[in-house]
């Protein structure tokens, strides 16, 4: 589904991604790992399009097409999907309007109708029951005052809504009770089909209890040092980040 | 010839009365403000006041088709063609009537003018205990093959607990330029509630200055919109003075300007009594090369104790070469009062447009979206749908997007 090569990406001089190979296909989740300030969500950034990063080298090819060439509304017309790390406030504007808005964008580009108001309410309506999302929730202003579990789980409803072939979830879980946890996991669990793929970035082993990985892999430094199966995680809770970190540091110093 | 020649011209023919000419020579005495006065520092009326305009020229007559195009479609209207009035509603306890004299007490050099010239224009009465459900229209055209100066003179008596409200519009049906020096006061008695809805979206020939004074008794409430769309040049000055307790008094406005457009608000609020509120809500959206001005000012007298005054003033600039002069100006002289101003000049989010792009949502397209979230805050408080969708539609259309605004 996706293809990174070679990708090295940064701000100004600052070089952050340094050299990236990933390869998802559909059908797969995969797990990015690694200690802070590694390059995650610049990473799940560079895949949605956000221009204030510069790509240097590298390609990302997405279902035969050059992701790297399409603005951020391109490429989520294609179906890539970024859950924020950091959800954006949007006072002004309502929750529904703004999803509304979102699928008929998309739709204008493939040149389909609007969506019929019925449909949209149905559809609104399973997936607010699908996360466990309150009535009065769909005319609140986007994100504002949200609380962080909140905001998090905003975003899975319009990934629930929007229905994309990939969905990056940059730290969904973090601010996240155990209980919300579990509905939010369960609701990606639903949405997942073998024809989506998912790249879960997180710290933490708890996550990935709920939506297991096919393949995780541990992001430093810019480049991804170690790849594995779901058995990574574990080593990595247990024993931290050091042993593979220190072992790379050496090798790229 | 200049404006002021031909106004001078226009003053003989009409014979003035002796108390008319003393105002008329004292506009006379130093004519049109200049940016030399505080007032008028950010507008210059200079290039205005240097055209040939004609004074009160009467134009051609206005079709049912011009009337429907710029009506928002309500059900009471008063329009006016060329200033003489031509149709008018019957409501029960509302007499509404063309120009009579009333006095101002406006030193202005503008209201002065108006003051000593101005003939056309309507009286409103509207009798105590009316309460009117269904808002008034009111329409002003004007059409003439040369360049026209025209003057409306308006007065509304709101007699005690009655409610009513109006949405006004001046409409331009000619290419010819047409400045209107428009002055309007309300009396606004104990207990009445009064909406008054100004729909600023002239063509691109108009200009206009719009003076309103609002004199509230106790327990009055007011809103006065300010929606400012169209038009070259638009300066509006609207005062509120409370002369009671327990008084509100409300203003949203909205501008969106494009290419060249000019509009200045300039706004004034007489605390005068205790247990009064305020609140000013004005939003400046800006684009190309258009200009804003704005000046608010809170004067809290020393009898206004216990009173609530807030005023905002928020900018949107989205082209380089726009710009927006704002200043808030509070003088408080009592000591026991609720008073806050807050003035912003700000771009889009990018976090913001990020986000919204990548939900599919196209740059343009999300930018609209952003601005009218952005303004979404005054248009809500428009209480009139008809005037929310109005809103709703000309944001969209000025930033060239075909989105509905409204879920
Ligand atoms: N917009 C930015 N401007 C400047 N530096 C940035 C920006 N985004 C990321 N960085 C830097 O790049 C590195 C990686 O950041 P980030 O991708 O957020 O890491 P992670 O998500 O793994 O915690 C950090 O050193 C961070 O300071
Ligand atoms: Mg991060």
């Amino acid at each position: 589904m996706i293809s990174i090569k070679n990708l090295k990406a940064g701000i100004e001089d600052n070089l952050i991604l340094k050299g990236i190979n990933l390869e998802v296909k559909a059908g797969e989740v995969h797990a990015i790992m690694g200690p802070n300030g590694s390059g995650k969500s610049t990473l799940a950034c560079v895949i949605a399009g956000k221009e204030d990063y510069q790509v240097q080298e590298g390609t990302i090819d997405f279902e035969g097409e050059d992701l790297l060439e399409l603005s951020p509304e391109e490429r989520a017309h294609i179906g890539v999907f970024l859950s924020f790390q950091y959800p954006v406030e949007i006072p002004g504007i309502s929750v529904s309007n703004f999803i509304k808005t979102s699928i008929n964008e998309r739709r204008k580009a493939k040149e389909l109708d609007p969506i019929p108001a019925p449909e949209l309410l149905k559809m609104m309506r399973e997936k607010m029951e699908l996360l466990n999302i309150k009535k009065g929730y769909l005319s609140r202003n986007m994100n504002e005052g949200f609380s962080g579990g909140e905001k998090k789980r905003n975003e899975i409803f319009q990934m629930a809504m929007l229905e994309p072939k990939l969905a990056i979830l940059d730290e969904t879980d973090s601010g996240l009770d155990i209980d919300t946890l579990r509905i939010v996991a369960n609701g990606v669990n639903k949405i997942k089909t073998k024809d989506n793929a998912i790249i879960v970035i997180t710290h933490y082993q708890r996550l990935l209890d709920y939506i297991v990985p096919d393949f995780v892999h541990v992001l430093h430094n810019g480049r991804i040092i170690k790849s594995g199966s779901k058995e990574l995680a574990h080593e990595l809770e247990e024993k931290g980040y050091d042993w593979i970190t220190k072992e790379a540091d050496k090798k790229w110093a | 010839m200049g404006l002021i020649e031909n106004i001078k011209s226009f003053s003989i023919i009409e014979n003035l009365s002796a108390e008319k000419n003393g105002l008329f020579q004292s506009f006379l005495a130093n004519g049109f403000p200049t940016i030399k006065q505080e007032d008028w520092k950010y507008t210059s009326l200079k290039k205005i006041v240097a055209n040939d305009f004609s004074v009160e020229g009467n134009g051609v007559t206005v079709s049912e088709e011009d009337i429907k195009k710029y009506s928002l479609g309500l059900q009471h209207k008063i329009v006016f063609c060329g200033g003489n009035l031509i149709s008018k509603p019957s409501i029960d306890g509302v007499s509404i009537s063309a120009f009579s004299e009333f006095e101002s007490q406006n030193k202005d050099a503008i209201s002065v003018l108006n003051s000593s010239l101005a003939k056309k224009g309507f009286t409103i009465k509207i009798a105590k205990n009316t309460v009117v459900e269904n808002p008034i229209e009111i329409l002003f055209f004007t059409s003439t093959k040369q360049d026209n100066f025209v003057q409306y003179r308006n007065n509304i008596d709101v007699g005690e607990n009655s409610q009513i409200k109006f949405v006004e519009r001046i409409q331009n049906l000619s290419d010819s330029k047409c400045f209107v020096n428009h002055f309007t006061q309300i009396n606004i008695r104990k207990n009445a509630k009064v909406e008054y809805n100004k729909i600023q979206d002239n063509n691109e020939n108009a200009i206009l200055i719009d003076n309103m004074n609002l004199y509230q008794q106790q327990d009055s409430s007011v809103i006065v919109n300010t929606l400012i769309f169209g038009g070259a040049f638009t300066r509006n000055n609207l005062n509120f003075e409370q002369n009671g307790s327990n008084c509100d008094s409300n203003m949203n406005g909205i501008s969106i300007l494009d290419n060249n457009q000019f509009a200045d608000n300039h706004t004034f609020m007489d605390h005068k009594q205790p247990h009064c509120r305020s609140n000013e809500m004005y939003k400046g959206i800006y684009l190309g090369d258009s200009k804003g001005v704005f000046n608010g000012k809170i004067m809290v007298r020393p009898d206004a104790q216990k009173i609530d005054a807030f005023q905002s003033n928020n900018n949107l600039l989205l082209s380089e070469n726009a710009t927006i002069d704002s200043k808030p100006q509070l003088e408080i002289y009592a000591d026991d009062v609720k008073c806050s101003h807050g003035c912003t000049i700000g771009q889009l989010d990018d976090d913001a447009l990020f986000y919204m792009r990548s939900r599919g949502i196209r740059e343009k397209e999300a930018k609209a979206v952003l601005t009218y979230a952005f303004a979404s805050e005054a248009v809500n408080n428009f209480t009139i749908a008809e005037v929310k969708k109005l809103a709703q539609k000309r944001i969209a259309e000025k930033l060239h997007v075909d989105l509905d605004f409204n879920l």
